[in-house]
């Protein structure tokens, strides 16, 4: 479904990829690991369009991605949770989650996405007049992820949505994700939290230093021993 | 520092050269010509030095350099006192405008520096267009014995003194520290620069010889009128020639100077009315986009490519 | 009679006002999604007002009919401008745009005055249509057609906006653009386009302000500026990103001018530095910002 193919990235000049490649599968969750600044960001917003590759190809189900502007690459299906959520904060959660199916086609089923989304975190329905700026971390978490679902994505991508929350909302959002992925959306999960991320994806790759350094079956990762030296001992925060 | 030594002795030799001319040259419309051009370069560089080299953005120094004009023009014409008096006593003048919006201003961001130059500019050239509408005219003695050579001299006198001010102050730490504000305020700040002082003090010398140049304009003037002080077009000028002549540099606003009355007199023969205005905005708005580095930026790019050239031969 | 001046007084204030705040809600508007803050704001006004006088000087459109028209003509040559000048710094670093769209800005502000002098000359200009100098009293107080019409005019276009920016889509896509452009781009929201329709959108609202002022005053090329500093004082009393409160803040500006007017006359002009140095002492955030 997701094919990113020996990509090179830079900030402006200085270089934050090299050879990149991922896939993703259709009704796959995959998982990329690896540690603050090691460039995890920099592929998301490669393949959503916010940053231009300067080599190497991103193909999304035969269409080629790389040079195409954010809002095409969101109208072919593929959306991003950004990092730190990146919610609207003086809007309510309700336009917040409106804005989410800005896309024209989104937006004309956007009833039916929210009675999904609304089941899937139903404080947010609660919460639906309130201003997104004063709501818990967790809360806006979960609004982040569901504006990014309103576009009704085929490929949803979350980066680091466990970041600054407590555990037992982390797995609450993991399980949400979960059922997103079991809904028929492929996932892409971004993360700094190892453990919980290998227990939830079916597939890994680990980045270091803006190069893919392992990939792999996420059991057989768990279970390797330089993965269990390098990221589990402090993986897991 | 042989460099140093070839700059200075050129410097010197230029100024020299421009104390003689008026021994020589006995046209008017020369002496006329430099006298504007040194105005300017007094005016230019004024502005260079906050808008320039500490990065912030004076939209209103008309402000500081018809209060000095105004201050100088009364203190000298009106109050009978000697002529250095005037001069300072405008500078001080328009230190006193400066303090009034700097203090506040400076302390908030950037944007309100901006927005309450302009806002002074206008609100002073309104006030002094209504409280003193009448043309300000030499009386008959004085234009009687007047004379260009002593407004040439005193013209030359101010161009040189702000130009050596700001070269100096370019090289001083106050001036290292208007680099780094204007760079990165935030980071200036963090690295131990207090930005608010240094801007403040910036501010301060830069309005300071602008009213200097005021005071170069009322000596000069045959007649006025006050509001006509505090006309936008004293402030487009000095910003037109310091980015086309090439900003935060020392020579760009001498070259612009040069560059802009030469322009400004061809144009104003072949074109109606103020539209050499018009030309010059258009000059100014292809230099920020295209050429932010003027025409010094221009020289240089030019000079390297015929060095290069050189060394491959 | 004191009652009835200050009430006279206070009409006068609230309709003028009406125009300050409609001028300052366009520049705010620009301000507030993309940092530009358009020193030109008033030159498009100038504009405005010209249109508005030819199409009533040769075609005999009134200057209310013809606003649609002044509106639309405006939105179309600010979005060129924006396109041409500013579209190539919109993606700069914010401090670095801040600036060099401020420098632009001020381009225009060098040429617009110029060109429309030399295409129309100097001469004033004023909208006069047939019920120009009508008034009616109403409560004691002589309302005149014309400003009235000015004040309902402001008032409409303000709601309209506020309308446009709270229940379209495209007026939250707005919003959430100025709050976080780069999640507006993650939800497919064209941020490129967005700003230039809000640009346009700004200088069509200073179109219609100069339609306003050509009614109630005169047009000359040399109007931009005056009006530009109004619109930015006002600005600064509202507080620098409230745009809905730019329109209230330009009333109380214009009831408070009107006011002083009795007692310092001329030296009214000042007010607005006075007004301006106070909120940077006392109250930088404004009269409606955040602290």
């Amino acid at each position: 479904m997701l094919e990113v193919d020996n990509i090179d990235v830079y900030h402006g000049d200085l270089q934050a990829l090299w050879n990149v490649s991922l896939k993703v599968g259709e009704g796959e969750l995959v998982s990329l690991i690896g540690a603050n600044g090691t460039g995890k960001t920099t592929i998301v917003e490669s393949i959503s369009g916010l940053l231009t590759p300067a080599s190497g190809t991103i193909i999304f189900n035969g269409v080629r991605l790389d040079k195409e502007p954010s809002q095409r690459v969101v109208q072919l299906g593929i959306c991003l949770v950004p990092e730190e959520r990146g919610i609207f904060p003086g809007m309510s959660v309700l336009e917040n989650l409106e804005l989410g199916a800005f896309q024209k086609k989104s937006r004309k089923v956007k009833d039916e996405t929210f009675k999904f989304v609304y089941e899937l975190f139903p404080i947010l329905k609660d919460r639906s007049r309130q201003v997104a700026g004063t709501l818990s971390g967790g809360e806006q978490q979960m609004l982040a992820i569901g504006r990014g679902l309103m576009s009704k994505p085929k490929l949803l991508m979350l980066d680091e949505p466990s970041l600054g929350l407590a555990p037992l909302i982390v797995k609450t959002i993991f399980e949400a994700i979960r059922e997103i992925n079991k809904s028929g959306v492929s996932i892409l999960l971004v993360e700094q939290n190892v453990r919980a991320a290998l227990e939830l994806a079916k597939r890994a790759y680990i980045i270091e230093n803006g190069r893919i350094v392992q990939q792999g079956d996420a059991t057989g990762l768990l279970s390797n021993e330089q993965v269990k030296d390098a990221y589990l001992g402090i993986g897991s925060v | 520092m042989a460099s140093n030594w070839k700059q200075f002795s050129t410097s010197g030799g230029i100024i020299v050269l421009l104390i003689l001319v008026p021994l020589i040259i006995t046209r008017t419309d020369i002496i006329t010509w430099l006298y504007l051009t040194l105005l300017y370069i007094a005016l230019s560089q004024s502005w260079n030095l906050i808008g320039g080299y500490a990065g912030q953005l004076n939209l209103g120094h008309a402000a500081f350099f018809g209060a000095g004009a105004l201050a100088a023009r009364y203190i000298w014409l009106h109050f009978g006192l000697p002529l250095p008096l005037a001069i300072l006593g405008g500078g001080l003048t328009a230190t006193i405008f400066a303090m009034i919006i700097g203090f506040p201003a400076f302390r908030l961001r950037g944007i309100y520096f901006v927005i309450g130059t302009l806002v002074l500019a206008e609100i002073l050239r309104l006030v002094f267009y209504t409280i003193l509408p009448e043309a300000d005219v030499m009386p008959m003695k004085f234009l009687g014995t007047y004379s260009l050579v002593p407004r040439y001299y005193l013209s030359l006198l101010i161009a040189v003194l702000t130009v050596a001010a700001v070269y100096w102050i370019s090289r001083s730490r106050l001036g290292l520290g208007l680099m780094s504000i204007r760079e990165d305020e935030d980071a200036a700040e963090a690295s131990g620069v207090n930005t608010q002082r240094y801007k403040l003090l910036a501010f301060t010398i830069s309005t300071f010889l602008a009213g200097l140049a005021g005071g170069i304009y009322a000596y000069y003037s045959a007649a006025f009128r006050a509001g006509g002080l505090f006309e936008p077009v004293w402030t487009f000028d000095a910003v037109i020639i310091v980015f086309v002549g090439g900003v935060g540099t020392i020579l760009g606003p001498i070259i612009g100077s040069v560059f802009f009355v030469l322009l400004k007199q061809i144009l104003s023969l072949y074109l109606p009315g103020g539209i050499h205005v018009a030309v010059f905005g258009v000059l100014f708005i292809i230099v920020v986009l295209f050429l932010p580095g003027g025409l010094i930026e221009l020289m240089t790019k030019f000079r390297k490519r015929t060095s290069v050239g050189e060394h491959l031969h | 009679m004191i009652f009835q001046l200050l009430a006279q007084t206070l009409v006068n204030g609230i309709q003028i006002g009406a125009m300050y705040g409609l001028i300052a809600v366009g520049l705010s508007l620009t301000f507030g999604v993309m940092k530009i803050l358009n020193v030109a704001h008033g030159e498009f006004l100038m504009v405005g007002g010209y249109i508005a006088f030819w199409l009533f000087t040769l075609y005999d459109i009134d200057p209310l009919l013809g606003l649609p028209l002044v509106a639309i003509a405006l939105f179309l040559l600010g979005a060129a401008f924006y396109q041409l000048l500013f579209s190539s710094l919109a993606r700069l670093h914010e401090e670095i745009k801040m600036k060099n769209t401020l420098l632009v800005a001020f381009g225009l502000f060098l040429i617009f005055p110029q060109v429309s002098r030399w295409l129309w000359t100097a001469d004033e200009r004023a909208l006069t249509p047939a019920y120009s100098g009508e008034s009616f009293p109403m409560l004691g107080v002589q309302c005149g057609y014309v400003p009235l019409c000015g004040l309902v005019v402001a008032v409409v276009v303000i709601l309209g906006l506020h309308l446009l920016l709270t229940k379209t889509y495209f007026g939250k896509s707005v919003r959430g653009t100025t709050e976080n452009w780069k999640s507006a781009k993650l939800m497919g929201i064209n941020v490129e386009r967005t700003y230039l329709i809000t640009f346009a959108l700004g200088t069509a609202l200073a179109g219609i302000a100069g339609v306003l002022v050509g009614m109630t005053q005169t047009v000359t090329p040399d109007i931009g500026m005056p009006w530009t500093i109004k619109a930015l004082i006002v600005l600064v009393l509202a507080g620098i990103g409230s745009v809905g409160g730019a329109f209230f803040a330009g009333v109380i500006l214009g009831v408070i001018e009107a006011v002083s007017a009795i007692f310092i006359g001329p030296y009214t002009v000042a007010l607005g530095m006075v007004i301006f140095l106070l909120i940077l002492m006392f109250r930088p955030q404004g009269l409606f910002g955040k602290a």
